[in-house]
């Protein structure tokens, strides 16, 4: 009767289904879109999409700790400005890319003790700190781009890794990173019981508060480190550049199937997401759908996503009861 | 009503120090701007009041009010008739409006998250519709809704007083309104004690977003034109405004009056500001500053409430 | 544990408590609602201080400043709200924090850690692959794993309170092998439950405690269920409350029939008449709460009627509503949480579920609503400085208060209380009692949740008795020595795993 089971699909329910809305869109705008389905477009998707990877990661875990960071955009926006900067003034890559890494890391854990220590509610914690990023941004520049930054990254950006383009070599090498330490370290454990049962996280002598700081300032890092490849991208640093694009994130995250409670996340799911909203961008883009449209229809994917969250899980649910 | 009374010391302490440091400030025309400036943000802040009353949160309200302007803009040009683009503008908000109620009462999503999404969808929808045209030029009848003046006061805070007048008789002098502090004070006792949660919520949704239709045609007779662009920075000053105000984001305090109280602040900075010739790009730097110390100061007041308990 | 006593602020929790387990044997603990077993634990497991007394392992006197202490120690409890986490699996969930490592720093060695969770769950014969996530697993299942993370820490005394409780014969018999099994290892077992069937079966000693002293130690042997019952009980001398008890009820004003709610409980039939109190008695866990919540509309009901004077209520997510606007009020168990808005003023608190009645039109007229709100505090002696004073300053007696009387201006005839006196002061409780009986005299109909024995005999007219989430029985003022409404019967029906 009690024989062993293997680990039943229940955490898997929500990838096939982003899979199968994936490979639906591919098979879609492969049949109508010209140009679709050649390989320059298909790695032009994942240029595109490589930025929104470096930030989607972080997101999978903030929102699997119940939270949720809305400043990436702008933290990028003016990490970008910081490191066009720096290379304007000839200072050498990796300078300009510890320093827009610092920005990013000072945003993450300003954003950390903001929910953390002082308790504010994230969504408007981040929002606060997107408008200041914003501001220093936009007072920083002028609202002017900031050009002259040199050749060594734009070089650097269009060269290739053992022939894969170097944004898309970045985005797999972070997602592996994540990956890793979400599976083979007790980051994994920890970051699902943050928002899964955070008293069980103290009881087992975890320091809860620093770790989840830590969630944040991962989240920062990782947008001052993305400015490498948006400022490589554009070969000049802008102000507004990225802004919206911790949207594009949330909706990865949730369409890849992580729920905002529970602690039930993933991070191949955030990947699948990541392609999805690239391809559905591209794809629209090709059909010639004006891009304003394209961020509706993934505001209405995100919604859809969520219903679709809520109605598992209210199925889900056996019949209540308290002790 | 002892904290707004604070607020308004607070706001008079402001006034009084640019007044003397600032040369351009005590003019009447510099004063009529500020009140005029806030009235708009107050209208679009007053049905955000609501929301946040009830522990919820609308951040769609900015985009609402982007989506309904070039909606009703685009109606009074194409029917002739102003009276029919406002009416359409109304109704498009106040659908927008419903639509973030039933996300949050029937498929019970958490408020942010649900209006964010909302937010991100009318904003693109805004520019598709626009497909980056501008509509202008409407009649000087119109026009002095947002831009004239009526016995020498800017006609906007006459309709900022109308509903002032009228929310705060909604929310002090009707059932419906003691029912909406109830639910943001505690949902479940609110529900507990006979009161239709659900219902109620999906109106003061309903309403938020009919403000922002309203506030959305008074934009448009200001600005004399509509584009897609309208909307998108006047969420975080309504929030801001909001909060400033008193309203807390726990639900179950604050007041209309509170939130006009915020609007007059928050103008009364970045009038500061522009007169002292401060890069207006350091405005939502401040903007956001702004807010997160009053989320702050709700925050660590609702502490100190909870631990003498 | 020796001579343990224990004040809380206006209550002596523990006085003088002795307690000593031996290894390799189980000690049942026993004692009704707020006898101190739970107190009594949490000094156990490092939670709380003792104010005085001793706690001695291995017959050595130790400090228990914190959890970790107590861990360290070996002393792991098992509490009924469990401590796993849904999406990690068995193997993370039992190693939580205490991961074992792998070659590389800071990596999991995840092949160890399966293989020590396989071990475990072997030994406690729980055939469940390791990977599987917590929340797929049933709530015995869940329990086996809380086990298993307490023998991977060590534990060499294991505290489990009412582990039975949601659980089916079946796994109830699997869970005594277990302990079989765990005590051959040596494992001192400190076992709360209430039910005395189950305790002559896997008890090698029990403790009885009452009103926070220890007052009885002996072996299953030496005693029957009736003893316990007398010994958990007391020779009591019952004072009544009421001027006096209901001779000739009214009209049924609720009917109850074969109703099952989506909590899991059912009632066959239930009915309170005009001018009654009926009580609802059983332990924790029995399903009165959850009954409660059902008839008021504020849980699902899945079948069956409930009617108030006559009519049946609407089912739904409005179903509170409904049930209101008949006349049904509820005092909620958790005031502060259910019962208040605590940022609110009394008047506010007052006249929230009248609005309808106060104001039907919907208009809210300032001086109505203060002399509605005046009333109602002078008619319960609310004692506040004013009505615009905060609900949160109010002391508990008074916080209650305000919560029976919203329901004054509602004009409600059914009013189901529970838990009504809990953490009340006496002088409160008796003016409480008096709320009651004037409100019956003036025609209304009172069902009241109570965990408190004396209370139910004091002041209701009938009780029904609750277990294991259904009706088990009815007691009368009057009647046969088996039926009559008394402390005993209350306790033996409510107990009895038949």
């Amino acid at each position: 009767m009690h024989s062993r089971r293997p680990a039943k699909a229940g955490r898997y329910v929500h990838i096939p289904g982003a899979g199968y809305l994936l490979i639906v869109l591919l098979l879609v705008f492969a049949i109508f879109g010209e140009g679709f389905a050649t390989l320059p477009n298909v790695l032009n998707i994942g240029v595109q999409g490589s930025v929104l990877l470096l930030l989607a990661l972080p997101m999978t875990l903030i929102i699997m700790s119940e939270g949720l960071d809305l400043s990436m955009g702008a933290v990028l926006s003016l990490a970008g400005v910081v490191l066009a900067t720096m290379l304007m003034n000839g200072h050498s890559l990796s300078v300009g890319l510890a320093a827009a890494a610092g920005v990013g890391l000072a945003f993450g854990v300003a954003n950390g003790a903001l929910v953390v220590t002082l308790g504010l509610p994230p969504f408007v914690a981040t929002l606060g700190t997107l408008g200041i990023a914003q501001g220093l941004a936009l007072v920083q520049t002028g609202g002017q781009s900031v050009v002259g930054i040199g050749d060594a990254l734009p070089a650097l950006y269009e060269s290739r890794i053992a022939g894969v383009p170097f944004s898309i070599a970045i985005a797999l090498a972070a997602f592996l990173v994540f990956w890793l330490t979400l599976s083979r370290t007790r980051v994994g454990s920890y970051v699902s019981a943050l928002g899964g049962n955070r008293e069980a996280l103290s009881l087992a002598g975890v320091h809860v508060d620093l770790f989840h700081i830590g969630l944040y300032a991962a989240g920062g890092l990782m947008s001052g480190l993305a400015a490498l490849l948006l400022t490589g991208r554009m070969s000049a640093g802008h102000p507004t550049a990225a802004i919206g694009l911790e949207f594009d994130a949330v909706a990865a995250v949730i369409v890849g199937g992580t729920s905002f409670e529970g602690g039930q996340g993933t991070l191949f799911g955030t990947l699948i997401g990541v392609l999805t909203i690239g391809v559905l961008r591209n794809g629209l883009n090709v059909l010639s759908v004006p891009s304003s449209l394209q961020v509706a229809s993934i505001g209405v994917l995100v919604i859809a996503a969520l219903i679709i969250d809520s109605t598992i899980a209210a199925l889900g649910r056996p019949a209540g009861g308290r002790a | 009503m002892r904290t707004v009374a604070y607020r308004l010391v607070a706001v008079a302490l402001i006034a009084a120090g640019l007044a003397l440091t600032t040369e351009a400030f005590f003019t009447l025309p510099n004063i009529l701007n500020i009140l005029r400036q806030a009235s708009l943000t107050f209208l679009i802040a007053s049905g955000l009041t609501l929301t946040i009353l009830t522990a919820g949160l609308d951040l769609s309200v900015g985009a609402n009010v982007g989506l309904s302007a070039c909606v009703a803009a685009t109606v009074m040009k194409s029917s002739g008739s102003i009276a029919i683009g406002a009416a359409t503008g109304l109704a498009f908000g106040a659908v927008v409006g419903m639509l973030n109620g039933l996300m949050v009462t029937v498929l019970k999503l958490p408020p942010f998250i649900a209006t964010y999404g909302m937010l991100w969808t009318l904003n693109g929808l805004t520019y598709w519709f626009m497909a980056g045209e501008t509509i202008h030029g409407f009649s000087p009848a119109f026009r002095t809704l947002g831009s004239g003046y009526w016995l020498g006061i800017p006609v906007p805070i006459y309709v900022m007083a109308a509903f002032l007048a009228a929310g705060s008789i909604l929310t002090r002098y009707t059932t419906f309104g003691h029912e909406v502090y109830a639910i943001g004070a505690n949902r479940e006792a609110a529900r507990l004690s006979g009161i239709p949660v659900r219902a109620r919520l999906n109106l003061v949704y309903t309403l938020s977003g009919a403000m922002a239709g309203l506030a959305a045609i008074v934009y448009v007779a200001r600005l004399n034109s509509a584009e897609a662009d309208i909307g998108e920075a006047l969420t975080l000053p309504a929030i801001a405004a909001v909060l400033i105000g008193g309203t807390s984001l726990f639900g179950g305090v604050g007041s209309l009056t509170g939130t006009l109280v915020g609007a007059l602040t928050l103008t009364l900075v970045v009038n500061g500001m522009n007169l002292r010739a401060v890069d207006a790009n350091w405005q939502p730097l401040v903007t956001g500053a702004i807010v997160l110390l009053a989320v702050w100061i709700d925050v660590v007041t609702r502490q100190r409430a909870e631990a003498r308990v | 544990m020796r001579a343990i006593s224990k004040t809380f602020p206006g209550v002596r929790a523990l006085d003088d408590v002795s307690l000593s387990v031996d290894a390799g044997t189980v000690h049942v603990l026993l004692g009704q609602n707020g006898a101190g077993k739970s107190t009594l634990m949490r000094i156990l497991c490092g939670a709380h201080h003792p104010d005085a007394g001793e706690i001695l392992v291995d017959g050595r006197p130790v400090q228990l400043k914190s959890p970790a202490d107590a861990r360290r120690l070996g002393i792991a409890v098992i509490f009924q709200e469990f401590s796993l986490v849904p999406y990690l699996n068995l193997a993370q969930n039992i190693f939580l924090g205490r991961e074992p490592g792998g070659r590389i720093p800071g990596s999991i060695d995840h092949r160890r850690m399966h293989a020590e969770a396989r071990r475990l769950l072997d030994g406690l014969g729980l055939d469940v692959d390791t990977r599987t996530l917590a929340h797929e697993l049933g709530v015995a299942q869940q329990q086996v794993v809380e086990i298993a993370k307490a023998l991977s820490q060590n534990a060499r005394i294991l505290v489990m309170d009412e582990p039975t409780a949601a659980l089916s014969d079946r796994e109830i018999a699997r869970l005594f092998d277990r302990i079989r099994a765990l005590k051959q290892h040596g494992v001192a077992i400190v076992y709360i439950s209430h039910r005395l069937q189950e305790i002559s079966e896997i008890g090698d000693r029990i403790t009885v405690l009452r009103d926070g002293k220890n007052v009885a130690s002996l072996t299953p042997a030496e005693t029957s269920v009736n003893d316990l019952v007398r010994l958990m009980v007391g020779r009591q001398v019952t004072t009544t409350w009421r001027e006096r008890f209901c001779e000739t009820p009214g009209d049924v004003v609720l009917e109850v029939r074969d109703m099952h709610a989506d909590s899991g409980v059912r009632a066959a039939a239930l009915d309170v008449k005009a001018g009654e109190v009926v009580g609802l008695a059983g332990l924790v866990g029995a399903g009165r709460t959850e009954l409660a919540r059902a008839i008021f509309g504020a849980d699902r009901v899945v079948s069956g009627t409930v009617r108030v004077a006559g009519r049946p209520l609407a089912r739904g997510p409005a179903a509170p509503v409904d049930a209101v606007r008949a006349g049904v009020a509820l005092v909620p168990e958790n005031r502060k949480t259910e019962g208040l808005a605590l940022m609110r003023s009394v008047q506010d608190n007052v006249l929230v579920a009248g609005l309808r009645t106060l104001f039907p039109a919907g208009w809210y007229r300032a001086a109505k609503a203060a002399r509605a709100a005046a009333d109602v505090i002078s008619r319960l002696r609310i004692a506040t400085p004013s009505p615009a004073r905060l609900v949160r300053f109010l002391s508990g007696g008074n916080q209650q208060k305000v919560v029976v009387g919203k329901w004054l201006t509602a004009g409600s005839r059914l009013f189901i209380f529970d838990e009504p006196t809990r953490g009340i002061d006496v002088g409160a409780k008796a003016e409480l009692y008096g709320v009651i009986d004037r409100l019956v005299a003036g025609g209304a109909a009172v069902l009241m949740i109570s965990s408190e024995l004396p209370e139910l005999v004091a002041v209701c007219d009938r009780a029904y008795v609750m277990r294991d989430r259904m009706i088990v029985g009815e007691l009368k003022r009057r009647g046969s020595s088996n039926d009559v409404l008394s402390e005993e019967n209350i306790l033996r029906m409510a107990m009895h795993h038949a």
